[in-house]
């Protein structure tokens, strides 16, 4: 399994723009990093809004911080939930661990409660959005067989087949990747109809210290036609998180210091 | 009755200021310094089937809640309020209880410290607790209360101190803070002194130890997380937490009792497994003659869970009490027949499917005793229709072959509720 977080994300540099890669896996290890690695550790505050089939909205308000122990390896995630109500104070720890099951723990405030969470299918509802738990934290590039099927100006567009099909819901993905951030900008899920059911689409990105960052996006189911809308702000990269951050500390007493939005957006 | 409920929740409704909309607005909203007050107005239904014999009624729930909640903090302190006013038809009376009120602060860069009325909780137990000895409250557990009110508050100071060998998390309630346990007044339960189910009129009163500093609770908690794996130590000194001793006048008391215990969680063939174990000290009956006090008692917890397929996990547990010192007890015993097993074994499962994007969860918990032969199915329903509105119902069904075993007591009082919520 692997946790969570889309998009506090990334940044690639040294390499030559202007020549185009040729190795699909080579371009998914640089999307990869570029969606999930930006900086060493950094902190965004977060929004969405779930409009589902029959267009009743619901709102999931939430800081994230994220710290990489290793470039394209494991990482810590702590989420601290603002909104709504029902949810404020509770807090989402994980040890994404790449190749390996993550630990993941709840902290639910009305019962004191730090719950650890087994391991689960990534490809379920992150807090009853339309993302995944996988969509937010990264799906393993080990996961699939990559084809590059066209080079555009602007887009690598690749094809994903999934090495182990009984685990997803999917047949087939398509990433089209920024070819000069390798922020993945659309993707397109498949299914055993040959129809396209599911889409993700950023919406807008930003440089933020450096790094191209993906500050608006949506998921939609097209099958429902409902959708969510994400948006993160306040992002900041690189601030010395130390890894005590990510401990069972931060659920009963979340580290006010990290979590306060830093002086200048 | 219903009008109360009803001048109560028209009451409460000038809090339920419309939501936030500020999907298009400011962000800075969440980092003003006003108090930003939030909470929920609850009402709540829930009956017998039949009338039970003993309390009279088929009532079980039936109030309206209103949840307020803020907090406040700066860089070195944070105070926080959780308060409940409720109007309570079962027992019609009007309540005002806080569940959270606390100043918490770090004086040292390792120490956390939080001083007054809170609710705490440690442990790797699902709806079991064998170390984690802070109050419960079991009647509205029973009664379909929200599970958050299953932890009832308790006045305490606690020190959490962190460092790289071991943390240790200290917890002092200076005034003995007992569950919530069986009175008669909602549910009907078995007398071990009458030889069968009462509901007493008026309701049993426990004798509570005097609040003298040496009558606190002291509970400790060493732990820390190895690779993956969460280890644990557990100390605690105070009192049987449910009223299990007779004093010589015959009233119901909380005999001195001492915990030591151990637990350990890991994620394990793709779920989650833990152990715990607890070595009870009745302090007071230490030889196991005294038949109006507890023997010593050794208990065990296994469990694990994991998702079956998606959206659908499962939980298992065995649990064990084991009374130390049974033929002394039965040896003494005033009613041998209704003694505990030396052995009571314990299995419960969890069901949980979720649903409609997480929407809708139905959940199926069990307990069942091939010793007590006894049961308790809690089946439930929660939809989540907005940010705003829930609603939940559920089922608390309660049955066994004898009357004075641990469910089989409470099988007059099976119900069924419903709930309805809605938060600002």
């Amino acid at each position: 399994m692997k946790p969570l977080l889309i998009a506090l994300g990334l940044a690639v540099s040294g390499l030559a723009h202007g020549q185009a890669l040729t190795d699909a896996d080579e371009i998914v290890v640089q999307a990869n990093l570029a969606a999930y690695y930006a900086g060493e550790d950094g902190r965004s505050e977060a929004r969405m809004m779930i409009i589902d089939a029959q267009g009743r909205e619901q709102r999931r308000q939430f800081t994230v911080l994220r710290r990489s122990l290793e470039a394209g390896g494991d990482q810590q995630f702590l989420v601290s939930f603002s909104r709504p109500s029902d949810v404020r104070g509770t807090v989402y720890l994980v040890n994404k661990k790449v190749g390996r099951d993550d630990d993941r723990w709840l902290y639910l405030p009305g019962l004191d409660l730090v719950k650890r969470i087994s391991a689960g299918d990534e490809r379920t509802s992150f807090v009853g959005a339309h993302y995944f738990y996988e969509d937010v934290s990264g799906r393993g590039p080990d996961e699939d067989a990559h084809e590059l099927v066209e080079t555009t100006d602007q887009y690598y567009v690749l094809k994903h087949v999934p090495k182990n099909p009984a685990a997803v819901e999917f047949v087939s993905y398509v990433t089209w990747i920024d070819r000069k951030t390798f922020l993945p900008i659309r993707i397109e899920y498949t299914n055993a109809g040959g129809k396209v059911y599911r889409r993700v689409e950023v919406l807008e990105t930003k440089e933020i210290d450096g790094h191209p960052t993906v500050v608006s996006s949506r998921t939609s189911d097209l099958s429902s036609g409902g959708h969510t809308d994400m948006q993160f702000r306040y992002i900041a990269y690189d601030l010395g998180m130390p890894t005590e951050v990510f401990t069972e500390r931060s659920l009963r007493n979340p580290p006010r210091q990290w979590l306060k939005r830093p002086a200048a957006d | 009755m219903t009008v109360r409920l009803l001048i109560l929740l028209l009451f409460v409704s000038p809090f339920a200021v419309a939501q936030d909309d500020d999907w298009n607005d400011d962000w800075a909203d969440d980092e003003n310094t006003d108090l930003q007050w939030t909470g929920f107005i609850e009402g709540a239904l829930g009956s017998r089937w039949d009338t039970d014999p003993q309390t009279g009624s088929k009532g079980t729930l039936r109030e309206g809640r209103a949840r307020l909640e803020t907090d406040w903090e700066n860089d070195s302190l944070a105070i926080g309020f959780k308060g409940d006013a409720l109007y309570d038809d079962i027992i019609e009376a009007f309540d005002l209880e806080i569940r959270d009120l606390t100043l918490a602060f770090s004086p040292g860069k390792n120490l956390d410290v939080k001083l007054g009325r809170q609710v705490l909780t440690w442990g790797t137990g699902d709806l079991l607790f064998l170390n984690d000895l802070f109050a419960k409250d079991w009647i509205g557990f029973f009664a379909g209360r929200d599970t958050e009110y299953l932890k009832a508050p308790s006045n305490s100071a606690r020190f959490n101190l962190y460092t790289n060998l071991v943390n240790i998390d200290f917890v002092w309630t200076p005034v003995f803070e007992p569950d919530e346990y069986l009175t008669g007044e909602r549910f009907s339960f078995f007398s071990p002194l009458a030889g069968a189910k009462v509901a007493p009129d008026p309701p049993l009163s426990a004798d509570e130890p005097s609040s003298n500093v040496s009558n606190g609770e002291f509970a400790l908690r060493l732990f820390r997380t190895f690779n993956g794996t969460e280890y644990a130590l557990y100390g605690y000194r105070g009192f049987f937490k449910q009223p299990l001793g007779f004093n010589a006048q015959l009233i119901p008391y909380f005999p001195a009792m001492t915990a030591l215990g151990a637990s350990l969680r890991r994620s394990q063939w793709s779920g989650l497994v833990n152990a715990e174990v607890s070595y009870y000290f009745s302090r007071d009956d230490s030889s196991g003659t005294d038949p109006l006090i507890p023997n010593d008692q050794f208990r065990l917890l296994l469990g694990f869970e994991r998702e079956a397929v998606t959206n659908f996990n499962i939980g298992v547990q065995y649990y064990l009490e084991w009374t130390q010192r049974h033929d002394e007890l039965l040896e003494h015993s005033l009613a041998p027949e209704f003694e505990p097993e030396e052995y009571r074994h314990l299995f419960t499962a969890r069901l949980t499917y979720r649903a409609m994007m997480d929407k809708l969860i139905g959940s199926l918990f069990v307990f069942y005793s091939p010793s007590d032969k006894d049961y308790y199915l809690r089946p439930k329903l929660t939809y989540r229709y907005s940010d705003q509105w829930t609603a939940e119902a559920g089922v608390s069904l309660f049955a066994g072959d004898d009357e004075h075993t641990f469910f089989g007591q409470l099988d007059d009082n099976s119900n069924t509720y419903v709930r309805v919520r809605y938060h600002f």
